[in-house]
């Protein structure tokens, strides 16, 4: 029985090379990076991710159905400042429940316009970003909003409080839904159809899967986890800046890149996504640590998303200048080469 | 003991037919492009929620209004694309759909079971894990085919499914279609291929312009009655030869390698000379074609044409010098199908119709409307959009497009692949008349009867050598096939 | 990404198919003029719409010279933008996201610079720009890139060398001893009026979207590009350097985005990162108002022109209308979305594919 596809060990290092990356950086860092190595740091490396890495989950399974979601960074915005600003009329409970609502509705209507009006993603999530940045702004006044009441802080002690060495109830929460995305995704039929969607619409069409309902219920996701990020984010720190999500965007999409999920679809998985945003977060950390300023971190953020990217292109273009090499032939030239040498 | 019948009157592309194939038999459905075969099939398959007629499977009467009712009634469809992810995995992709489930969750071990068992059949022995991306296209045919079965079928229709096999996959395949005939299935075969079909057919259809022309069993017609019941006319005389004033040498090549492709080539090419390239696919000729184009480098080697030494980094390039290619893929490579037909004729000699980077493409108006009469392409109309051309118009504007260039050496591939009998006619025509008039031709075909019709001469390759040359005399499509495969007189 | 199942209808044989819309759309001079008057159509009827609130006393001030002007000027600066990207659009590539910061980053470099005297700032930021055009046209060009994620990531980029270089600072034209000349010259580069009515930036413009036009309809570079938007593997399979063609209209993009850039930074009289926020969107909006589709190969310049025409006076309608420039920016998107959504919905009934 073959074992091994035509692509051997490029496939095996596709999956498993953000765990490799992350073993290795944080190996660099704990020897190399003042204060890296202690329960603190990690831990406060864990909270920043906890916002990102609950998007990517979303964000994550987006792309695996081969779409492409740019409104995300506004989503963590939009209900942020839901969540709080309905605070102070609703309470906590509704707000909560409303911000979280109003996300997955916009990543329905998303998903609508995708599958139904068959519009590219990309357009269709530019249009619902800037569509969004008007409503932050009309909606906050351009202003950011805090809360500041008892409960507040009780409420955001709660969030950030270890109550585990490095893990906090909010880090908790975001690794649940990760485990169980994840899980989801690998163990359960309907997780691999949304494969399947990303890998060849019409098959997963022709096999009966109701492709339709899965864009739809990818970009509801994707809005989802965007507003609970935002929605837990703000409640820890009780105030909404209205640049909140601004780079998310780009730390997500890196990141998801960098875990193996390729943009055309099909491949890729949550817990990847995550553990690369773990990883550059590591190595923006260790930046700091290392004593650069935060321009630095934004610089490096860019150029590693910009790396990611071209490797990708790289990849593919070398890959595609290879296919139909006739291994006999290489056997033949080396033994001519040797023969000769 | 299981029937099918279908009538559908009335519809323009399938005119009033009738159709059946027994359980067991393999039933050929043959005809030009655009006789409406691929339609009548289609309803089969459930694309048409909106055909007139009745159909009856299994002495049931169904109705087929979309592609899971036809499913369900035990149809299977086999097309030239195939219906696989590329990046999900075998087993993933046979199972689509219906993956085992233990409680909520997958079963795996009962996916990799029943993925094997259905690989099994096809006598394919994979890791059921690897991704589509990871195998050969012939594998991933063999999986497509995998698939279908996976359903329990009892109708199979295969649409030209061997266009892009080698010989030895298409025995394979052949071996496979034998068994599922012991097994009582019915196979509808459409196919362009009148020898394959002599082979494995029971029975025949004709069908032109939308109606059916005759059934009958394949062994009361001829391979000549068929082609005339297809075309309406007397196809006698398909290639007639005239006397070509054969010149000297034009295109020399020499110890030419591209590593991993192709290697140590040699040979010469004459004026007025049709040089056919015959091989497996896969043995190295759409290589050769795409370094002596300039569209890949060689490793080493040199090309002289009339004398220069030819050294072409880009297609661009090699066309300045007058070599020219028509790809095998006319779809994608070869034209754009959303723009019209002077557009994709002109393509690549818009720098030769402008000046100071002013393009005209008035100028290039009489080439386009000479050419469109001489290969009588229909409609004759230079704006029409390519791509609502029928398939054997298709190909003659991508003919038209390289003889626009005026080339000193042509390079074909494939060039009347998927065309109906009609258009390949014309196209023979005028290749002919192209190396009449003293353009160097080089046929790369798998049309074996092509390239014994058309060549002067024919160079076998066979894994990414020219193993021999035959002249014309020693040429036929036994000679030619054992030579491809490696095996007949040295 | 794949296509669906089309349910069709028992086709007809090719031959006997009739009608318009066999014809290549807009491959006539005449299909061009068409599409190209309907976006103007559109126009006029946005001004119709805007004297008709006036004149029922709805807004006021909508047909005075100077708001007439005002629509101009804002929309000449989207227009040049536009009018570059629309040949990476063209291409088949969709759009250029790294616009916003080219435009901010050229008005920081063309201000540093003015202490050397105007004409060299001027080079310099127009040589930073084809830098960053070359940059993005050969990584989608040669390696095929997303053209959207790469951009957006060198968008990031370059924005992350403005943190870095300038940290959070504005400057300003006078600041670093630019002598007086050289400050006012550029000063004038958005106010310089021509029979104290017509911009610069308008100027610019028209003839930017002249030379454009002619390009992409009457040049060998226009021809072949449209072949490499149709169908990219086509083009290259007949012999077209598309990489050259990729990397060409990035380049037009990221120039005409640095003279936006000085444009809009002049406007402001200060250098900032933001000076190009939006510009990206605004641009592709136009794009697709003015009748290009993003999949390539099909449109008109001088659609574009009358798209941003349009986004000028809806914004300008909108404005006296007493809506919120965020509110507006809200129904730019939506309408953005509905324009991509009748352009795939009408190409698709004509049986292709789009977007």
């Amino acid at each position: 029985m073959r074992k091994i596809g035509k692509n051997g060990l490029l496939s095996f290092g596709d999956k498993y090379r953000i765990y490799i990356l992350f073993v290795a950086v944080f190996a660099f860092m704990s020897l190399f990076a003042p204060r890296f190595f202690n329960v603190f740091n990690v831990t406060s490396i864990l909270k920043a991710i906890s916002m990102n890495a609950c998007v990517a989950i979303g964000f994550t399974v987006v792309m695996i159905c081969g779409q492409l979601d740019l409104s995300i960074g506004t989503v963590i915005t939009f209900a942020g400042v839901i969540a709080l600003g309905l605070q102070p009329s609703l309470g906590y409970l509704a707000s909560v429940a409303v911000a979280i609502v109003a996300g997955t509705l916009v990543g329905v209507l998303n998903g609508l316009l995708v599958a139904k009006a068959k519009i590219n993603s990309f357009i269709v999530t530019l249009g619902t970003m800037t569509i969004l940045q008007g409503a932050i702004y009309e909606l906050s006044g351009g202003n950011s909003i805090s809360v500041s009441s008892p409960e507040a802080f009780v409420i955001s002690d709660f969030l950030s409080k270890s109550f585990l060495p490095l893990i906090t109830p909010r880090i908790l929460i975001s690794a649940v839904l990760v485990a169980v995305v994840e899980f989801y995704l690998r163990r359960t039929r309907s997780g691999r159809n949304f494969y399947l969607v990303g890998g060849n619409r019409s098959t997963a069409w022709l096999a009966g899967i109701r492709t339709d309902r899965y864009t739809i219920a990818a970009f509801a996701l994707s809005g989802a986890t965007a507003a609970v990020a935002g929605v837990f984010s703000v409640l820890e720190s009780t105030s909404a800046t209205l640049k909140l999500g601004e780079n998310s965007l780009m730390y997500v999409i890196s990141a998801t890149i960098i875990g193996g999920t390729a943009m055309s679809g099909g491949k890729g998985g949550v817990l990847r996504s995550v553990v690369a945003i773990f990883t550059l977060e590591m190595l923006y950390t260790g930046v700091i640590l290392f004593g650069l300023g935060n321009e630095v971190k934004i610089f490096l953020a860019g150029l590693i998303l910009a790396y990611v990217v071209l490797y990708e292109a790289y990849a593919t273009y070398k890959h595609e200048k290879s296919l139909g090499q006739r291994p006999e032939l290489m056997k033949e030239l080396a033994a001519r080469k040797s023969a000769s040498a | 003991m299981k029937h099918v019948s279908k009538r559908f009157p009335g519809t323009i592309a399938v005119d009033d037919v009738s159709f059946e194939v027994s359980a067991g038999e393999v039933h050929a459905l043959v005809g030009e492009n655009g006789a409406g075969k691929s339609t009548l099939m289609k309803m089969l398959a459930g694309s048409f929620d909106d055909y007139t007629g009745d159909i009856r499977v299994n002495g049931r009467d169904v109705t087929l209004h979309s592609p899971t009712e036809a499913k369900k009634y035990g149809i299977g469809m086999i097309y030239q694309e195939l219906s696989l992810a590329r990046p999900i995995s075998i087993a993933e992709n046979l199972l689509a759909g219906r993956l085992p489930k233990r409680g909520p969750f997958l079963d795996r071990r009962r996916k990799a079971s029943q993925a094997k068992e259905l690989l099994a059949r096809v006598g394919l022995d994979l890791d059921t894990d690897l991704p589509i991306e990871d195998i050969s296209q012939h594998e991933a045919q063999l999986v497509e085919i995998a698939k279908v079965l996976g359903n329990g079928p009892c109708i199979l229709v295969m649409d030209e499914p061997t266009s892009a096999l080698s010989r030895e996959e298409v025995e394979r395949l052949f071996e496979i279609i034998v068994q599922l005939k012991s097994r009582g299935i019915a196979i509808v075969y459409i196919s362009h291929h009148l020898p394959e079909i002599f082979r494995i057919a029971d029975r025949v259809t004709v069908m032109r312009d939308g109606k059916k022309i005759a059934t009958k069993p394949i062994g009361e017609v001829s391979r000549e009655e068929v082609v005339q019941m297809m075309v309406g006319r007397s196809v006698k005389e398909f290639y007639k030869r005239e006397e070509r004033r054969i010149g000297e040498p034009r295109l020399k090549v020499a110890g030419l390698s591209r590593f991993g492709f192709f290697h140590d080539l040699s040979f010469e090419a004459r004026r007025g000379e049709i040089l056919g390239i015959c091989g497996l696919s896969g043995a190295g000729r759409s290589e050769l074609a795409k370094v002596l184009a300039g569209l890949d480098r060689a490793d080493e080697g040199r090309i002289e044409l009339d004398g220069a030494p030819v050294k072409s980094a880009t297609m661009a390039q090699a066309l300045g010098q007058g070599i020219a290619y028509l790809t095998e893929d006319r779809k994608i490579e070869g034209l754009a199908l959303r723009l019209a037909v002077d557009d994709n004729v002109l393509a690549p000699i818009v720098d030769r119709l402008s000046s100071a980077s002013i393009y005209s493409k008035a100028k290039g108006a009489p080439v386009v409307a000479r050419l469109i009469e001489e290969l009588d392409i229909y409609p004759p109309d230079p704006e029409r959009t390519v791509g609502n051309l029928s398939g054997g118009n298709q190909q003659k504007v991508l003919l038209a497009k390289w003889l626009a260039s005026a080339p000193k050496v042509l390079i074909l591939d494939e060039p009347t692949r998927g065309v109906d009998i009609g258009a390949k006619m014309t196209i023979h025509n005028s290749i002919e008349k192209l190396a009449r008039e003293g353009c160097t031709v080089l046929l790369i075909s798998s049309d074996l009867p092509e390239l014994v019709g058309l060549s002067d001469r024919v160079m076998i390759m066979r894994k990414g050598h020219f193993t021999r040359e035959m002249a014309f005399s020693e040429c036929s499509e036994e000679s030619l096939l054992l030579a491809a495969n490696g095996e007949g007189s040295v | 990404m794949a296509v669906g199942i089309e349910k069709a209808a028992p086709a007809q044989l090719p031959a006997a198919q009739e009608g318009g819309d066999n014809r290549a759309l807009g491959s006539s001079s005449a299909g061009r003029l068409v599409s190209a008057a309907g976006v103007y159509g559109i126009a006029v009827l946005f001004l119709a719409i805007g004297a008709l609130l006036q004149l029922t006393g709805i807004i006021r001030g909508f047909l005075s010279l100077q708001n007439m002007l005002n629509i101009v000027d804002a929309a000449a600066l989207v227009g040049i933008v536009a009018t570059g990207m629309a040949f990476v659009t063209y291409s088949g590539h969709f759009a250029d996201m790294s616009v916003p910061t080219t435009m901010g980053f050229t008005g920081y470099i063309c201000i540093e610079l003015l202490r050397f005297g105007f004409l060299p700032a001027l080079a310099g930021a127009i040589a930073v720009g084809l830098v960053i055009g070359l940059v993005n046209g050969y990584v989608v060009g040669k390696f095929k890139a997303n053209p959207i994620i790469w951009t957006l990531a060198v968008n990031y980029v370059t924005m992350g060398v403005i943190r870095l270089v300038w940290v959070n600072k504005q400057i300003y034209p006078d600041m670093r001893g630019s002598g007086q000349d050289a400050v006012a010259l550029f000063d004038g580069i958005y106010r310089l009026r021509f029979f104290n009515l017509i911009g610069l930036p308008v100027v610019i413009l028209v003839v930017l979207v002249v030379l454009g036009q002619f390009v992409m309809t009457r040049t060998s570079f226009g021809a072949k590009l449209k072949l490499t938007g149709s169908s990219l593997r086509a083009a290259k399979f007949s012999g077209i350097n598309v990489e050259r063609m990729i990397t060409a209209s990035f380049v037009l993009t990221a120039f005409t985005a640095t003279i936006g850039g000085l444009a809009v930074t002049s406007l402001s009289r200060v250098g900032a990162w933001y000076n190009g926020a939006g510009y990206d969107f605004k641009a592709v909006t136009a794009i697709v108002i003015g009748g290009m589709t993003l999949a390539g190969g099909r449109g008109s310049i001088l659609g574009v022109l009358g798209g941003s025409l349009i986004i000028g006076l809806l914004n300008n309608v909108l404005t006296l209308l007493g809506v919120g420039t965020f509110s507006q920016d809200m129904i730019r998107g939506a309408i953005f979305i509905v324009v991509v959504g009748i352009n795939a919905k009408s190409l698709r009934s004509l049986g292709r594919d789009d977007a």
